[in-house]
């Protein structure tokens, strides 16, 4: 493939631009639930699900390198609009280099390296919890105020372990997403034309 | 000379190829192509504007030229200062959320100066006094608003030849009247116009040449004083819909006729959330059961939400609806009532025909499955049982939302515009369709725009005003 | 009167530059929801805080305040409520209110830049702050698409109240699948009629794109902007170590 053809061409945007939009309004939906602080937790587990199905499709549209980067940096982007800090921007980097180099390593075309792809890309939702770790004695030193009861309290409920334990999560439930999306695609958007 | 556009073969799908066509359009000239759904109308226009084979691959040989210069060979955005396209979905085919914006789009792209932009646009408002549309978020306006905006982005790019691609699909008669009138403006600046359309009726009189295409080869070609000597039955022969553009409210049918069984609804309500206005507002009215009624009313007289209050799906209409001496509330009108919607696509689920019809089937009967094949034998499906129903075509997908509907045994049938963008034989076909569930003893209401509908198969007809 | 593009984009222009308030909202975040600095920062925060409650109050943004508002008293009525909970809601409440405290005022940020900036705005915002179009390309795609979106979604859910189709908790994989299926198959017709016709009218052009959105700094982002900048100084002032006040 010659150089001018790996560039990005309007078509290539827009079409990163429509699954953009269609998993983040799915992300939306479900932050709605995340309200609820108790569901917070859950929310690396129920988007990396959800979002597998646009993912897939969209990961048949994608030809060349870059197009996933993008779509990377743009949820990174939208979350900072949304108020959830510039930490997912870093996660949304990082997330995005290891999915495109992955899928790119599949030739853009292996099935098995796409369910890692989105594992993979699914890194970036753990950005949202970082404020929670970041920083974590300082969080308790400005809140001693509130008592040693509380400060034993939220230390149980959001120890640092959890940390990795949902950053594992946003990886094994985008495979499952990832392998969601593909049934679907075969079951459906194959035979409906449009994958 | 304009643009040539010689021995093409273009080849994207079967159905829509093309075989040796030539064509030259000259400077200033008005060329109408019409045709069957699948004779290659569209797929000319884009050639034209080189849509293909840059975004809808296929083979192709022969060439377009437009002043001496291959189409197919240069870059989309090279064409697009020269080419502008108006398309048939109104929904989808703007890219910004406000209406300055998207007049503003195509220059943009180009990289004109931001005061020859505000000339330009100021120009185009100005010259189709669409003032009062300016300045809005698209996603408020109505079909025809829309499809106004599409008219004045292509003149606000300057683009000599400008292609109509079927723009009056999903307009009512007024909105069409608007845009007939931005066609005749574009004629008088001497642009070349290439229109592809089914309705004929409301561009007829002011074509330079009538083309008229079937499976991909041009059939007849007519200059303007030949079509005008055509006969209704020449023209009816030629598989063309109606030159004489009728407003669908002038067509005379009674609304309820004596010994027509009653259907009584009674305050039937509804506004928009935060709007005070009530868009259906009706006291009383009575429909004839087992009839086929059609509902007409300009956009935005509140048709398709009509349609929603009576099938139940809005919590906040409290109408109540009684037939044969029984009270229907929302819940029970939900059980009795089906509505084909506009987008039949969003109203299927599952992965095969003969799926779809099960799941609304009653599920104690054991020969569901027989009765289902039975009824889309009868409804002319039975050849798709296994296809997926969303690669199905829009008549089908009505069809197949036809047999759910009967399937689950509703009594009342609610079509929301189900000849939008067909050509005559489609229609004539939705016709018998629309006649043949009547039989079987369902009352159908039928929202149009489409005055030929109504002559084919309407026994009753209801106007909805505003309000 | 004659329509007059250039004063109508001049009168529609809003009352803060977007780049003012994406500023703020980075600095509210690293700071508020961060929690970057030590003691002395303490009272700066306070009032970043109030800032966006401020900001919605001044455009009059009626609504989003009192849904700002309401969070914030229910997040810390739950912290003060807390101690004297049993058990289990104890923890609860403790989690939501800490939660709530701490998103708060940055989600009020973005809520204020979401609602007060047009999308024509923002992506101009974006061409000026030197975005590649790779990025803001996507984006105004993105923007356009979200009320179509959410549209195919609602039309489906009644799609499916109609055809009787309901489901128990049991069967929550095919209810995603029945709203799924045809919301992406519509959407990503929608999105290939979209790119057509935006091609045809040049997009991706290799020149540099005009935008006739009017943005631009005046007097009141000169104040939001040098109060940022205040921000950082007090910081790095306490990084190195002087005291600026008493607590």
């Amino acid at each position: 493939m010659s150089k001018t053809e790996n560039k990005l061409k309007g078509r290539d945007l827009i079409n990163v631009g429509i699954y953009s939009a269609i998993y983040f309004v799915i992300l939306m939906a479900v932050a709605m639930l995340g309200m609820i602080p108790i569901f917070l937790p859950l929310l690396s587990v129920i988007v990396p699900i959800l979002g597998g199905i646009p993912f897939m499709l969209f990961l048949t549209k994608v030809k060349k390198p870059g197009m996933i980067f993008v779509m990377a940096m743009i949820m990174g982007i939208m979350m900072l609009l949304t108020g959830m800090g510039p930490w997912p921007l870093l996660t949304c980097a990082v997330a995005g280099i290891l999915a495109e180099l992955c899928y790119r390593s599949g030739d853009y075309k292996s099935a098995k390296k796409a369910v890692v792809t989105y594992g993979l890309f699914s890194l970036w939702i753990w950005g949202n919890y970082l404020p929670l770790f970041t920083d974590y004695e300082g969080y308790f030193a400005q809140r001693q105020s509130y008592g040693q009861e509380y400060i034993n309290a939220v230390q149980r409920l959001m120890p640092l372990w959890m940390a990795p334990v949902l950053l594992i999560a946003c990886f094994g439930c985008g495979v499952i997403g990832g392998m969601l999306g593909r049934a679907l695609l075969r079951k459906h958007f194959a035979k409906a034309g449009i994958a | 000379m304009s643009f040539v556009y010689g021995s093409d073969n273009a080849a994207t799908k079967h159905e829509n190829s093309l075989r040796n066509v030539s064509l030259a359009v000259r400077d200033g000239e008005f060329v109408f192509l019409t045709g069957p759904s699948g004779c290659g109308k569209t797929t000319i226009l884009r050639l034209i504007n080189g849509l293909i084979p840059q975004f809808y691959p296929g083979t192709l040989s022969g060439e377009i030229l437009i002043n001496g210069k291959s189409v197919s060979d240069q870059e989309l955005y090279d064409t697009a200062g020269l080419v502008g396209t108006v398309f048939q979905n109104p929904r989808s085919q703007f890219y910004n959320v406000d209406t300055t914006g998207e007049l503003a789009f195509s220059c943009e792209n180009r990289g004109l100066s931001e005061a020859d932009i505000y000339k330009r646009i100021d120009e185009t408002v100005a010259d189709f006094h669409i003032k009062s549309l300016m300045d809005r978020n698209i996603f408020h306006l109505s079909d025809g608003e829309k499809q106004k905006i599409a008219c004045a982005s292509v003149s606000v790019a300057g683009s000599e030849i400008i292609l109509l691609d079927e723009p009056s699909a999903n307009l009512d008669y007024e909105a069409t009247m608007a845009l007939r009138e931005m066609v005749i403006r574009w004629k008088q600046q001497g642009k070349t116009i290439v229109a592809a359309e089914h309705r004929i009726a409301y561009l007829w009189d002011l074509i330079d040449r009538a083309v008229i295409l079937r499976d991909g080869q041009i059939v007849w070609e007519l200059s303007g004083a030949e079509k005008d000597g055509l006969s209704i039955s020449e023209l009816l022969e030629m598989g063309l819909r109606s030159t004489v553009q009728e407003p669908p409210t002038d067509v005379l049918l009674p609304d309820f006729a004596y010994g027509d069984e009653p259907i009584v609804l009674q305050d039937f309500r509804f506004s928009y959330r935060g709007e005070k206005r009530e868009i259906v507002s009706i006291d009383r009215l009575k429909l004839a059961a087992g009839e086929i009624t059609a509902v007409t009313g300009a956009n935005g007289a509140g048709k398709t939400s009509f349609l929603n209050c009576l099938c139940g799906l809005e919590k906040r209409c409290k109408g109540i609806m009684e037939y044969k001496e029984k009270i229907y509330g929302r819940k029970e009108r939900q059980k009795i009532c089906f509505m084909v919607m506009q987008d039949t696509g969003n109203q299927l689920f599952t992965e095969s025909v003969l799926e779809e019809v099960l799941i609304s089937s009653p599920k104690s009967a054991e020969d569901a499955e027989k009765k289902a094949t039975e009824l889309l034998r009868q409804l002319d499906l039975d050849a798709f049982l296994d296809r997926h129903p969303q690669s199905l075509s829009g008549g089908q997908k009505q069809r197949l939302a036809i047999a759910c509907a009967i399937a689950s045994g509703r009594e009342m049938l609610l079509l929301d515009e189900p000849t939008s963008g067909l050509d005559y034989a489609h229609m004539m076909e939705t016709a018998q369709l629309l006649k043949r569930v009547q039989a079987m003893g369902i009352t159908l209401l039928v929202v149009t725009h489409d005055s030929e509908l109504i002559h084919a198969c309407c026994g009753r007809k209801i106007v909805l005003k505003r309000g | 009167m004659r329509y007059c593009s250039k004063a109508a984009q001049e009168k529609r222009r809003g009352f803060i530059d977007p780049r003012t308030k994406l500023a703020l909202v980075v600095i509210i975040a690293l700071f508020v929801l961060g929690g970057i600095g030590g003691e002395q920062m303490e009272p700066v925060k306070t009032g970043l805080s109030a800032l966006p409650f401020l900001l919605l109050l001044v455009e009059r943004q009626w609504r989003r305040f009192l849904h700002g508002l309401l969070v914030l008293v229910l997040g810390y009525g739950l912290l003060l409520a807390m101690p004297y909970l049993p058990g289990v809601l104890n923890y609860i409440a403790l989690m939501c209110g800490g939660i709530l405290t701490r998103f708060v005022v940055t989600i009020v940020m973005g809520e204020y830049l979401i609602g007060t900036t047009s999308v024509s705005e923002f992506i101009c915002a974006m061409e000026k702050l030197y975005m590649p179009s790779t990025i803001t390309i996507p984006m105004s795609v993105m923007f356009r698409l979200f009320p179509t979106v959410a549209a195919e979604w609602r039309s489906i859910r009644r799609a499916m109240g109609m055809r009787g189709i309901r489901f128990g908790g049991t069967k929550a994989g095919q209810v995603v699948e029945y709203q799924m299926v045809p919301m992406m198959t519509s959407c990503v017709r929608i999105g290939e009629e979209l790119s057509a016709s935006a091609l045809t009218r040049g997009l991706g052009a290799p020149v540099k794109r005009t935008n006739i959105c009017r943005i631009g700094f005046r007097i009141q982002d000169h104040v939001l902007l040098l109060l940022c900048a205040a921000v950082i100084g007090v910081w790095i002032l306490e990084l190195c170590g002087v005291t600026l006040w008493w607590s």
